[in-house]
C-alpha cells in the first residue's frame, strides 16, 4: 500500500490538465526516483513545468517525465538512446567539477573549473558535446534556490538561434549533481530531437 | 469451477476475491493506493502479467492505472476513451470479476477525491476554509491549555482584482496556483496553509513567534518574487497565546493588522 503522501502526489499530477495516466518508479531505499505522466490535449511542456513544481513539494529528487499520446511515446525508444548521468566528481585540490554521462553504451566526461554550482552545468554541456551531441545553448545563469526541502538548482540556457530560454530545475545530493541534472532537465527535449546528435 | 468460486443465477462468483476487495477497502484508507492492490488480487489471482483499469470522473477526467504503477503506453492508448474497461493479459478474468474490480477501483477512486476535495482548496491543492478553521481551532485550544505559542499569517494578494479585469481570469487562475505553490514550500511540516476566500490566504505557523514568522516570510518572498511580478502580498499577523487564545479574536486582530497595512501601502 501506498503511504498517504504518494496518494495525494498521484492524485494531484492526475488532476493536471490533459493527464491520462501516471507511472512511477521507485529506487531501491522505497523513494520515488521518476514520475512518467502521459498526457493528451495539452502541451506536454507546460504540463511537465507545473508537474515538477508538484513534485518539488512531494518528492524533490524524482525525475518528471511527459509523454505525450498524440505523439509516438518515447517508451518505445530503447533505453539505450537516452542520456543519463552515470557519475559526478569534484576535486577539492584543483577545484575541477567532472560530469560522467552515459549514452547508447559510450561515456561522455565534461570539466570546469567554475566551482560545483556553475562547473556543474559547463561540464555536462562539455560532456554532451564530447559524445557528439550539437548543443547550440549557452549558459545564462544557475541558482541553487532557497526551498524549506533543500537547495533546488534551477539552469538558464539560452538558444544561440534565438533568444528562447529553456529551464531546468533539479535537486540532488549536491550542488554539483543537481546542476547537472537541472542542466539535463533543461535539454531534455531538445536532446530527444533527431538533429541533437552532430555526429 | 474451481472449489473457491459460487454459481448464483447462472453467473460464476468468487467470494475470495470479492471478500478480500471488500476487507481491503473497510480496512484501507481507501485512495489510489487501494487500486493497485485490487489490481495486485488480481494478477496473482489470474497469474496475470499485465492489468489496467480505466475509470473516469468529472474532476479528473479519464484516468488509466496499471499494475505495478507502471505507465500506459501506446498498447493501452485505445483503452483511454472507454471509462469502462478493465484490461488483464492474458484476457481470463471473467466479465463479472471484472465488473466488480472496476466498481470497487470506482468507488476507491471516487472516496478519495470527496476525501481530499473535502479538505483542500481545487485551484491550488493547499488546506480550504473549512480544513484552516479545524486547524485554527485545534491551535487555540492546544495554546490556551499547554501555553504553547503559534501565530496565525494572514496574507492578501495586492492588487489582485486588478490583474482578473486587465489580463484575464485565466492569469488570475495561474497567479494563484503560483502563489499556492509557493507557500506550501514556504511553511515548514506541521505549518498549515490555506487559501481562505478569492485572494485571500492563510498560514497558522506552530510553534512560531517574531523570529520564525519572519523567517517564513522571507522565505515566502524569496520563492514568490523570482516567478513574476505580478505578485505581491500584504500580511497581517496574531500571535497566540499573547495576543489572545481565541480563534475569532486572533483571526481579527490579524485581520485589522493586516488592512492597517494595507492602507499605509495605499496612502
Amino acid at each position: 500500500m501506498m503511504t498517504p503522501s504518494e496518494e495525494d502526489f498521484e492524485l494531484e499530477l492526475r488532476s493536471l490538465p490533459g493527464v491520462l495516466s501516471v507511472g512511477v518508479a521507485h529506487r531501491d531505499d522505497g523513494e520515488i526516483e521518476k514520475v512518467t505522466l502521459f498526457v493528451r490535449g495539452q502541451d506536454p511542456e507546460v504540463v511537465r513545468n507545473v508537474a515538477l513544481q508538484v513534485a518539488s513539494l512531494y518528492y524533490p529528487r524524482a525525475a518528471v517525465a511527459v509523454e505525450d499520446a498524440n505523439r509516438a511515446p518515447a517508451s518505445s525508444a530503447p533505453d539505450a538512446a537516452r542520456v543519463a548521468l552515470v557519475r559526478t566528481d569534484f576535486s577539492v585540490h584543483d577545484g575541477v567539477s567532472e560530469v560522467f554521462l552515459g549514452f547508447a553504451g559510450r561515456t561522455g566526461i565534461g570539466r570546469s573549473g567554475s566551482g560545483p554550482l556553475v562547473g556543474g552545468a559547463e561540464a555536462t554541456i562539455a560532456a554532451l558535446r564530447e559524445l557528439g551531441f550539437d548543443v547550440p545553448f549557452f549558459l545564462v545563469a544557475v541558482n541553487a534556490i532557497a526551498s524549506v526541502r533543500g537547495w533546488p538548482v534551477m539552469v538558464t540556457l539560452r538558444s544561440l538561434s534565438d533568444s528562447g530560454d529553456r529551464i531546468g530545475i533539479a535537486q540532488a545530493e549536491g550542488e554539483l549533481e543537481s546542476s547537472a541534472r537541472a542542466t539535463l532537465d533543461a535539454l531534455n527535449r531538445y536532446l530527444s530531437s533527431p538533429g541533437a546528435v552532430g555526429r | 469451477m474451481a472449489t473457491d468460486e459460487t454459481e448464483l443465477d447462472g453467473r460464476v462468483y468468487e467470494p475470495w476475491l470479492f471478500l478480500t476487495m471488500l476487507d481491503e477497502l473497510a480496512n484501507a484508507d481507501a485512495g489510489i493506493g487501494f487500486i493497485y492492490s485490487v489490481l495486485d488480487l488480481l494478477a496473482k489471482r489470474y497469474s496475470l502479467t499485465d492489468a489496467v483499469v480505466v475509470l473516469g470522473s468529472d474532476q479528473v477526467g479519464t484516468q488509466a492505472f496499471r499494475l505495478g504503477r507502471r505507465q500506459v503506453d501506446a498498447d493501452s492508448l485505445e483503452l483511454l476513451d472507454n471509462v469502462d474497461v478493465v484490461v488483464t493479459t492474458p484476457d481470463v478474468v471473467p466479465d463479472v470479476v471484472r465488473d466488480a474490480v472496476r466498481s470497487v477501483c470506482q468507488l476507491s477512486l471516487s472516496l478519495h477525491l470527496a476525501r481530499y476535495g473535502a479538505a483542500n482548496d481545487p485551484l491550488t491543492n493547499i488546506a480550504n476554509r473549512r480544513t484552516f478553521e479545524t486547524a485554527l481551532e485545534t491551535a487555540s485550544v492546544q495554546s490556551s491549555r499547554y501555553g504553547w505559542a503559534f501565530t496565525l499569517v494572514l496574507i492578501d494578494l495586492n492588487e489582485f482584482k486588478a490583474v482578473n479585469d486587465t489580463v484575464g481570469h485565466a492569469v488570475g487562475d495561474d497567479l494563484l496556483r503560483t502563489f499556492g505553490y509557493a507557500l506550501r514550500r514556504a511553511v515548514r511540516g506541521g505549518d498549515t496553509a490555506a487559501r481562505i476566500g478569492g485572494d485571500e490566504f492563510a498560514v497558522i505557523l506552530c510553534n512560531a513567534e517574531g523570529p520564525e514568522v519572519a523567517s517564513f516570510l522571507e522565505r515566502l518572498r524569496s520563492t514568490v518574487v523570482p516567478t513574476g511580478s505580478l505578485i505581491s502580498f500584504t500580511v497581517g499577523t496574531a500571535t497566540a497565546p499573547r495576543d489572545s487564545t481565541e480563534p475569532a479574536e486572533l483571526y481579527r486582530i490579524a485581520d485589522a493588522r493586516l488592512y492597517e497595512k494595507k492602507g499605509k501601502s495605499k496612502r
